[in-house]
């Protein structure tokens, strides 16, 4: 239930034996005024929603892929769990793959939780608990996720500790199902999965409104700012604090003390991750480097003078590549000490000396305002002397390392691209770099080619030299995470996107793992952009786009507005903010469609699945928060494709459209089971392909209760892309088509002859609803 | 590099293996054996094999009545070489399809007994196998004729150099031939 902590403040009081100042007592809480009714489902347990869980999973059902034949989470193992055999618990090997699926989808959730956790305790130290959540004044509906599944609408940082309460003790019960013994069935830990994205999305939501509202961040604003994106947007004159993860606090006050004593102009701070997304947010100074994949490649240049990493996707190396290049680390999070000497309450000049003599190659700290001094005044003693590491190796240097390459292939087989290095040594040897720069472009930087070298050849290094004209024109922009989508930008595309006249949203989110470099990213995002999808991207992917120019050095940033809107380019901003995408679902039911949103879970994601042509596609998803990201998107009906490396999250969830029983809904006018044919047709989806992900995603965005114009226009997008592509007509177009008004009428005869050839009849277009409750006339 | 081991170092298998399969004739006695096999080709495809080998596999499908399925969007370019009589579905879907029984094919006649895979990029093709090789029904089998080892096929060739597979493979076509 929505509660409020009742606290009596009494000034002074004065009694026979003593006199109290200032006494503040708390009572508990009390019921919250709210105008909207509770709903049936507020703070949902583990199995509140099962019920719409098992709905999905009869539609949409797992494939799994295992990693391995084997469990080994317990000492009964190692348990061979191939065709068939059960583990010495009793475990199957469905089950032990759903259960994986639930450990990386609560590590994810929990990895948000923690995070939303830390930022608003934070807060609530710093500001106190009463810190209104003022998103703007075009954003009533705030924190769309919190609402619909807690039941709570909170009004400032302090109500967040509620939400965050019921999220922790959510995430516990579901990680507990995992252990040996527990939950044993596939479709369970399934269902326990979508649970665990559902609380991700709260958790994350949590995190990004505390920000937005305490750092003044841009509150939906389409006209946000562009930021400077790229490896070549760094002033090496400067000393340079680069700060790495997802946590923006420690960085905020990184600029906070820069502001404060007048060295803004001298010190450049730039970022990697999700916190050079959220500085930017902050500061009009900051700049972004890139994605995670950027890590490696931007510490070997050399040209940071001391780094500060927070938490969630650092490499895990990073203190050693830092010292690498004589560069201190200043870790600023609990959750990653690095092994290093905590100087929390030691005096900033003794730690600053410390870090500057090289007596210690890093320091844990974890006051932030300590942490902004430290890293200034580090970064402005060590930049002078550090002007001999700022370079990366000769043309010359690299052609003698190239000569020490055993051919071996070994870097070849550890690449997970299986990029040929060996064949670019070989022609670096004889002089040739070219080779090493083509791969520059498909590379991930993960170094683990470096880590499987017999001679040691530092490859990310040598292929940045190798591509360092195009190292130095990395000079993009970026429209920084403008946060949520305006209630009034809702209000205006909700009737479009929901009769189907808005072909579809489609959200590129997730990581930088991509499998034939970032540019198939830029593409996709450029031809749903060319065809009036409303494209939204969030995290590494939003970053990743904004890496190319066209030939008038422009980025998808610059040539398409900020809206939510047919046509436009929306970046909502870091990881966290991924709930503004699917809390612009949740707002199309609730704002534009009346729906009643508290604590209404099963109705509203009913009305995403049928009414919200809406589709996820996670390119380069590689994390636990990615799994459990996309898991919240499945729950509330968004489908998600990945590309061919998200196989690894080691199952699908395939719908088969040519089973028409599995195609069924209500119709809520008279309570009728029509046929609505396989929208959409699946829940997740790795492709193998650029071309397969875009024809997918146009399927997958249409819905049941598309107008028949609106599904015309769908339908044109999905065979146009499909007869691009693939040459030729799909051989599925029967079972999209359910009158002859949806068939677009530049392709009419085409269709027309393909219906005939299937034999297709007219079908019904319903109220469509997969909830036997929301039919509102039942037949007699 | 050894012959029978995973080509991308990390990616373990154990303990139900591929067999490994030194010799074409032996490969080519498990596609003349199998009675609805159906050969699957990858997004890679254009990308690892050679036109002329290319055209070795079509043949070898032709020899023994097996469909040929693209996946990925390689459509067009196996049109622009001519070849037209072949079969287009996500390699995801295939491969859901044929781990379910009930899956009647693309001819209507029933689902397959023995799929042969080539042209994916090696993780992708790793993952879908082990999908196969866990779920799909009894007496279904897979073979992988990359030329590389792929550990979750039931048969898999080895790791080897470009000219020596495609050789293998013409092989495959000779054998075939030759037992008809």
């Amino acid at each position: 239930m929505p509660r409020k902590s009742l606290t009596f403040k009494i000034g002074e009081l004065k009694t026979d034996i003593a006199t109290l100042k200032n006494l503040e007592i708390s009572l508990g809480r009390v019921e919250e005024e709210w105008e909207e009714p509770l709903g049936p489902t507020p703070m949902p347990s583990i199995t509140s929603l099962r019920r719409w869980d098992y709905k999905l999973l009869q539609r949409y059902k797992p494939f799994y892929l295992p990693f391995c034949d084997l469990c080994c989470l317990c000492t009964f193992g190692k348990c061979d769990l191939t065709k068939g055999k059960k583990g010495a618990c009793g475990i199957k090997m469905d089950a032990q793959q759903s259960r994986i699926v639930l450990l990386a989808c609560c590590i994810g959730a929990a990895t948000h939780t923690g995070h939303a956790r830390e930022i608003v305790e934070f807060l609530v130290e710093r500001f106190g608990r009463d810190l209104p959540l003022d998103l703007g004044d075009q954003v009533d509906l705030e924190a769309p996720n919190i609402r619909l599944v807690t039941g709570i609408k909170p009004r400032t940082v302090g109500d967040l500790e509620d939400v965050l309460d019921y999220v922790e003790e959510q995430i516990a019960h579901l990680l507990a199902s995992t252990h040996t013994g527990q939950e044993g069935d596939p479709i369970d830990f399934e269902s326990k999965v979508f649970h665990a994205g559902m609380l991700d999305h709260v958790a994350m939501e949590v995190a990004d409104i505390a920000q937005i509202a305490a750092f003044n961040f841009p509150k939906g604003d389409p006209n946000a700012r562009l930021a400077q994106l790229g490896l070549g947007i760094v002033d090496i004159n400067k000393p340079v604090i680069l700060v790495i993860g997802h946590n923006v606090i420690p960085s905020i006050y990184i600029v906070d003390y820069l502001n404060e004593t007048g060295l803004k102009d001298e010190v450049e701070v730039c970022g990697l991750c999700c916190t050079a997304h959220d500085i930017t947010r902050y500061n009009d100074r900051a700049k972004i480097i890139g994605p995670i994949s950027w890590e490696l490649r931007f510490i070997r240049t050399g040209v940071p003078d001391v780094i500060v990493v927070d938490e969630q996707c650092i490499r895990t190396d990073v203190l050693d590549e830092a010292a690498k290049i004589h560069a201190p680390l200043i870790a600023a999070s609990e959750k990653a000490c690095r092994g290093l000497p905590d100087r929390t309450y030691d005096p900033v000049e003794e730690i600053v000396e410390d870090l500057v003599s090289g007596r210690q190659k890093g320091a844990l700290i974890l006051d932030m305002d300590k942490v902004g001094e430290v890293a200034t005044k580090v970064a402005i003693r060590l930049a002078p002397e550090r002007k001999k590491f700022k370079a990366l190796p000769s043309t010359e240097e690299v052609i003698e390392e190239a000569k020490r390459c055993l051919q071996c292939g070994f870097c070849q087989k550890a690449c997970p691209n299986s990029l040929p290095i060996p064949e670019a040594m070989a022609m670096a040897k004889e002089g040739d770099l070219s080779k090493l720069a083509e791969l520059y472009d498909y590379c991930i930087a993960c170094g683990r080619c470096e880590s499987a070298c017999p001679s040691k050849l530092n490859i990310i290094t040598m292929m940045v030299k190798s591509s360092e004209k195009k190292v130095k024109n990395e000079i993009f922009k970026v429209r920084v995470g403008r946060g949520p989508i305006l209630d009034t930008e809702i209000r205006d595309v909700g009737r479009s996107i929901v009769l189907g006249e808005i072909p579809g949203i489609i959200a590129f989110v997730g990581c930088a793992n991509y499998a034939d470099g970032g540019t198939e990213l830029v593409e996709m995002a450029e031809e749903f952009l060319k065809r009036k999808y409303i494209v939204v991207a969030s995290g590494c992917a939003a970053m990743t786009i904004g890496m190319y120019k066209n030939d008038e050095g422009k980025t998808l940033y610059e040539l398409y507005p900020g809206n939510f809107d047919a046509g436009c380019l929306v970046n909502v901003g870091s990881c966290v903010s991924n709930p503004h995408i699917s809390g612009a679902a949740i707002k199309i039911a609730n704002i534009f469609a009346k729906r009643p949103l508290r604590a209404n879970y099963m109705e509203i994601a009913d009305y995403v699945l049928n009414r919200v042509g809406a589709v996820g596609i996670a390119w380069g998803a590689m994390s636990q928060k990615a799994a459990s990201i996309a898991s919240g998107f499945w729950r509330l009906g968004v489908p998600v494709i990945v590309g061919p490396h998200g196989a690894k999250y080691r199952r699908m969830l395939l719908g088969r459209k040519e089973k028409r029983e599995n195609w069924y809904v209500y119709d809520a006018r008279t309570g009728k089971k029509v046929y609505v044919g396989p929208v959409p047709e699946h829940l997740f989806y790795a492709a193998e392909t650029k071309e397969e992900a875009m024809i997918m995603a146009a399927k997958l965005c249409m819905r049941a209760n598309d107008t028949t114009k609106g599904r015309a226009i769908k339908l044109t997008h999905y065979i146009d892309l499909y007869k691009r592509f693939y040459g030729k007509m799909p051989d599925d177009i029967h079972l999209f088509v359910r009158r002859l008004a949806d068939i677009p009428i530049t392709m009419k005869d085409e269709i027309l002859a393909e219906l005939e050839k299937k034999g297709w009849k007219e079908t019904e277009i319903p109220d469509p609803t997969l909830i036997e409750e929301l039919v509102r006339v039942k037949e007699e | 590099m050894m012959k029978f081991e995973p080509y991308q170092t990390a990616e373990i298998p154990g303990p139900l293996k591929a067999i490994p399969v030194e010799r074409p004739q032996t490969v080519a006695g498990i596609i003349r054996n199998a009675k609805r096999p159906i050969v699957i080709m990858g997004s890679k495809t254009f990308d690892v094999v050679p036109e002329k080998t290319l055209r070795d596999i079509i043949q070898i499908s032709k020899q023994v009545g097996a469909e040929i399925v693209v996946t990925g969007g390689i459509n067009k370019k196996f049109e622009e070489i001519g070849i037209k009589e072949f079969k287009s579905m996500p390699a995801m879907e295939l491969a859901d399809r044929l781990r379910d029984p009930e899956w009647k094919g693309f001819d209507g006649k029933g689902n397959y007994d023995l799929a042969i895979f080539v042209g994916f990029r090696y993780y992708y093709g790793w993952l879908i196998l082990s999908g196969l090789k866990h779920f799909s029904p009894e007496g279904f089998k897979t073979l992988s004729i990359e030329p590389y080892y792929q550990p979750h096929a039931t048969f898999s060739l080895y790791n080897m150099k470009i000219d020596a597979w495609s050789n293998y493979i013409s092989l495959i076509k000779e054998s075939l031939k030759e037992k008809r």
